[in-house]
């Protein structure tokens, strides 16, 4: 699956460096192995597409697209470390060209909203993406965008609305967390330590410290707790609660 | 050995993760898939596999319901369950053997703990793993 780099004979092969420029690159990034493979197995099938690397977080797919420079990023919304709506950003920051496609379980307005502000070009439910993915690689190699009808409803309903293409209903009601204290906010909220967070930023502990201070300081909240109850709220890090699943009445042996 | 396997998930995309980690192994073999658990228990009487690959949570019926009307199946015999689900819990592992199956994985190690596991249950041994690592017994 992972073609990073080419062999010398490979790499002296013009006909091989033709064949590669032509080719569609997607770098993928979602934290399970398994629906990686599914996703690949699903995108390799269609002719001149290639998948060029793997991550298995948003921190990993930033220094991956650095490298590889992929024609289409997909991402996963909910990856540790560094989730998929900041992944996205950054990853636009670094470069506006880059096509990025946002995979994720649920498309409330609130999760639609974000990704389409973060820059995503195309929008996927996971559920759907055997049916999807494909369509919506195809739209961006064709220079259009690709969202599911709920999206382009929530579009169009803010276009109405507000004259231009996307609105947002209510202002934001919130201060504006800089990209490395929403990055650090994600780790803590994940309960990474200060010291484990400076260990994963290359920063030091102290700095660590005053972005945590200066986060709560801005958002008014009071202890760890709060902090995870506004990562899950404002979709920093997402969590899956198990549906309950019906027991069998205990049997009882005479 | 060869293995015939029939796969069980709600999501296609699983499924196609699953399918293509079992067909790297020689012998072995996806017949079928299925995306809920009535369907599954169809499928197991029309194809009559070695192992069922089976989610947990899954519409219409869920896995564990369906494990237990594919054992209690007369026309089913040697045939084993493997959970491979979310659910890095205890109580729910307990819930799967107690319900038929002879195997548990948890969905996100399943690339390391499936192959090892599909081998053991399909030799009618127990392969159980949580997240934190596999416990494999006869």
């Amino acid at each position: 699956m992972l073609n990073e780099s080419l062999s010398q004979s490979e790499s002296d092969n013009p006909m091989l460096h033709v064949e590669d420029a032509v080719k569609l690159h997607i770098l993928l990034a979602d934290d399970h192995e398994i629906v990686r493979r599914g996703l690949c197995a699903l995108l390799q099938r269609h002719d001149g597409w290639e998948v060029c690397g793997e991550a298995t977080d948003g921190r990993e797919a930033i220094e991956m697209a650095k490298r590889l420079k992929p024609d289409v990023v997909i991402v996963d919304i909910g990856m540790p470390h560094l989730n998929g709506l900041d992944t996205t950003r950054q990853l636009l920051e670094l470069d506006p060209h880059f096509k990025v496609i946002v995979l994720t379980i649920t498309d409330s307005d609130q999760v639609i909203r974000e990704a389409l502000d973060a820059g995503a070009r195309g929008f996927v439910l996971k559920s759907d993406a055997a049916r999807d993915l494909v369509s919506a690689v195809e739209a961006l190699q064709s220079k259009r965008m690709f969202f599911t009808p709920r999206v382009n409803d929530l579009v169009l309903a803010g276009f109405l609305e507000k004259g231009h293409a996307l609105s947002r209903n209510e202002p934001p009601n919130l201060p504006t967390l800089t990209a490395r204290e929403r990055e650090v906010t994600q780790l803590l909220a994940e309960g990474k330590s200060s010291k484990e967070v400076a260990s994963l930023l290359n920063l030091s502990t102290k700095t660590v410290e005053t972005h945590r201070s200066n986060i709560m300081r801005k958002l008014s909240l009071h202890s760890i707790r709060d902090l995870v109850v506004y990562a899950i709220k404002n979709n920093i890090i997402q969590i899956q609660m198990p549906p309950q699943i019906q027991r069998p009445p205990e049997t009882t042996v005479a | 050995m060869a293995v015939r396997i029939l796969l069980v998930d709600d999501h296609p995309i699983v499924r196609q993760g699953l399918r293509t980690l079992l067909e790297g192994r020689q012998g072995w073999e996806v017949v079928g898939e299925a995306s809920d658990g009535i369907e599954a228990v169809d499928k197991v009487e029309l194809l009559q596999p070695d192992v069922v690959v089976i989610d947990i949570t899954m519409p219409r019926m869920n896995g564990l319901e369906a494990c237990r009307l594919i054992q209690q199946s007369s026309k089913v015999s040697g045939l084993e369950v493997l959970f491979v689900t979310q659910h890095d819990s205890p109580q729910m592992m307990r819930d799967a053997l107690n319900a038929g199956a002879r195997g548990y994985v948890v969905k996100s190690n399943a690339a390391r703990d499936l192959l090892e596991a599909v081998e053991a249950v399909s030799q009618h041994r127990v392969f159980t793993a949580l997240a934190r690592g596999p416990q494999a017994s006869c």
